[in-house]
């Protein structure tokens, strides 16, 4: 089948379409920055974990095939965790990470057509020593890499993962109208959550294509709430201690966003 | 082909190995050499260096090391740290070689931390005593041919099962003892425990009821006795202003005492 160039490219066109159809009801992740740190929140099914500590100052949003998250993640942790016990903490990079270890293995299990490829798109952040050096990392399926970091001018300080383009298009656009590097964590926990939302709305038969206004936002988020569970983590850029992953309890959530 | 350099295991469990494991599959942790009855016929003798204690009291679990290093009768370093905090409830105080002890203390708090981010959840405390058991089992090896012993004591606290402090001593083997009041090992040991036993016992209150600034008192007491009769233990050095480290195990995580605040009660409770 992939002995010719042209067979190759159409089987990975099928095989683009048969991924983004995979991933096209995976629930939005958004991860911003706020005055402290940086703040992860989905709503979901409770059953499934979507947020995960990877290292003292590297978090995960993950959407996908459970089974895939859980071979990239450990993969992940495993290279995090002997970098940082051979090294130092300080060495442990999600720049290269992502583009010296994750990248490329998901890119091969991509092309190699015989073989399965991840079912996965990945959301990284990493807590620097100012919000400057905040990075904001996505890694999909094929291993690209779309990065808002250190390096060049950060544009933005936030990062969204959603099952379709659309989707993710559509929140960021709500987050670039909306969202303050500033903002306590009480206000944050309403914008990621208001955020997940817009990007909800843009899934599935009766997708929005526009931005809705506030109050529908709202309403489609509180009913949400009443079957999901909501799952939120904080990078802190608390020096006292070296891990600054910490999961925030529902309760504290819920009631935050019934303020 | 080569494999890629994220090569994941084909017959992914998810169970996930311990860390200890991963450190040795990926070539980065020595086991010590196979023991063949000791080191050229001599008698196993313990070289250890230091005095550490710990004891429960009212505000939890404190712990406090000496700050002397030595190597036979020389003063190596009078700065050294000798209370290593693992985690945020869980302290390891070192008596013995120093390298191997920190390299221990290195591998214990990556296990910790590898396991709760790869199982999402906390290691029982259970768990974390036996990691501990286990690393100073592998290292016998070394202990036998009279270099690298450590013997160790472990203060965690149990937010878990039955929310208490706990303490563990360890011997040289690696067998955990579990004590209810109070614990020292390394060469000023044996005056330490004498006076921890007298004040347990017939002291004006049991240790258990002692307030933070009492149990600070006694505890600086105890390591200025041991260092009074061992050449080995730093115990408070009055001149270089060089106090012992004293850190405490509570619900609410771990507090390291200030120098300020271990001098101020030294200069009223001991000097």
């Amino acid at each position: 089948m992939i002995e010719e160039p042209y067979r190759w490219v159409e089987a990975i066109a099928n095989r683009r379409e048969y991924v983004e159809t995979q991933l096209a009801q995976g629930s939005p992740i958004a991860a911003i920055g706020y005055r402290d740190g940086i703040l992860f929140l989905t709503v979901g099914r409770r059953s499934r974990q979507k947020i995960y500590e990877i290292y003292d100052r590297i978090a995960l949003g993950a959407i996908g095939h459970p089974g895939d998250i859980e071979r990239l993640r450990l993969a992940v942790i495993e290279l995090a965790s002997t970098e940082g016990f051979t090294r130092s903490a300080a060495d442990v990079s999600l720049r290269r990470l992502a583009h010296y270890s994750l990248s490329p293995v998901m890119k091969a299990a991509f092309e190699q057509v015989y073989g399965p490829p991840y079912l996965a798109r990945l959301l990284f952040a990493e807590i620097g020593s100012s919000p400057k050096e905040d990075l904001f990392l996505r890694i999909d399926y094929d291993g690209s890499i779309a990065a808002d970091g250190p390096t060049a001018q950060p544009r933005q300080r936030f990062a969204v993962l959603s099952g379709t383009n659309s989707s993710s298009e559509l929140m960021e656009k709500f987050l670039q109208q909306n969202h303050v590097t500033d903002a306590t964590l009480q206000d944050a926990i309403t914008m990621a959550a208001d955020a997940w939302s817009v990007g909800r709305m843009a899934l599935g038969e009766s997708a929005i294509k526009e931005l809705p206004e506030r109050d529908a936002i709202r309403k489609h988020r509180d009913e949400r709430l009443i079957e999901s569970g909501i799952e939120a983590a904080v990078l802190e850029r608390d020096r006292r201690s070296a891990i600054r992953y910490r999961t925030l309890p529902e309760e504290e959530l819920r009631s935050n966003l019934q303020r | 082909m080569d494999k890629p350099p994220l090569a994941l295991d084909p017959n992914f469990s998810g169970t996930g190995e311990d860390f200890p494991a991963l450190l040795r599959r990926k070539g980065l942790l020595q086991s010590a050499p196979e023991v063949t009855g000791g080191s050229g016929g001599h008698a196993f003798v313990p070289t250890e260096s230091t005095t550490i204690l710990a004891f429960k009291f009212s505000g939890g679990v404190l712990v406090a090391g000496d700050r002397r290093a030595t190597a036979g009768n020389t003063v190596v370093y009078d700065r050294a740290d000798k209370v290593l905090e693992i985690d945020r409830h869980s302290i390891m105080a070192i008596a013995g070689v120093p390298a191997t002890a920190w390299e221990m203390a290195r591998v214990l708090e990556h296990s910790f931390q590898y396991f709760r981010r790869t199982q999402l959840q906390e290691m029982s405390v259970d768990g974390k005593v036996r990691a501990l058991s286990k690393l100073l089992r592998d290292n016998f090896g070394f202990v036998m041919q009279g270099v690298g012993v450590v013997v160790p004591i472990f203060a965690t606290y149990d937010a878990n099962s039955k929310p208490e402090a706990r303490l563990y001593f360890y011997d040289a083997m690696g067998a955990q003892f579990e004590v209810t009041d109070y614990a020292a090992t390394g060469s000023g040991s044996p005056a330490v425990r004498g006076i921890l036993y007298y004040e347990n016992n017939w002291g004006s209150k049991k240790l258990q009821e002692l307030n933070a600034d009492e149990a600070v008192a006694i505890a600086l007491r105890a390591l200025d006795t041991a260092a009074e009769a061992d050449t080995a233990t730093g115990g408070v050095d009055r001149s270089g202003k060089i106090f012992p480290l004293i850190k405490i195990v509570s619900q609410d995580g771990i507090t390291t005492l200030l120098d300020e605040k271990v001098s101020g009660i030294f200069k009223q409770s001991v000097a």
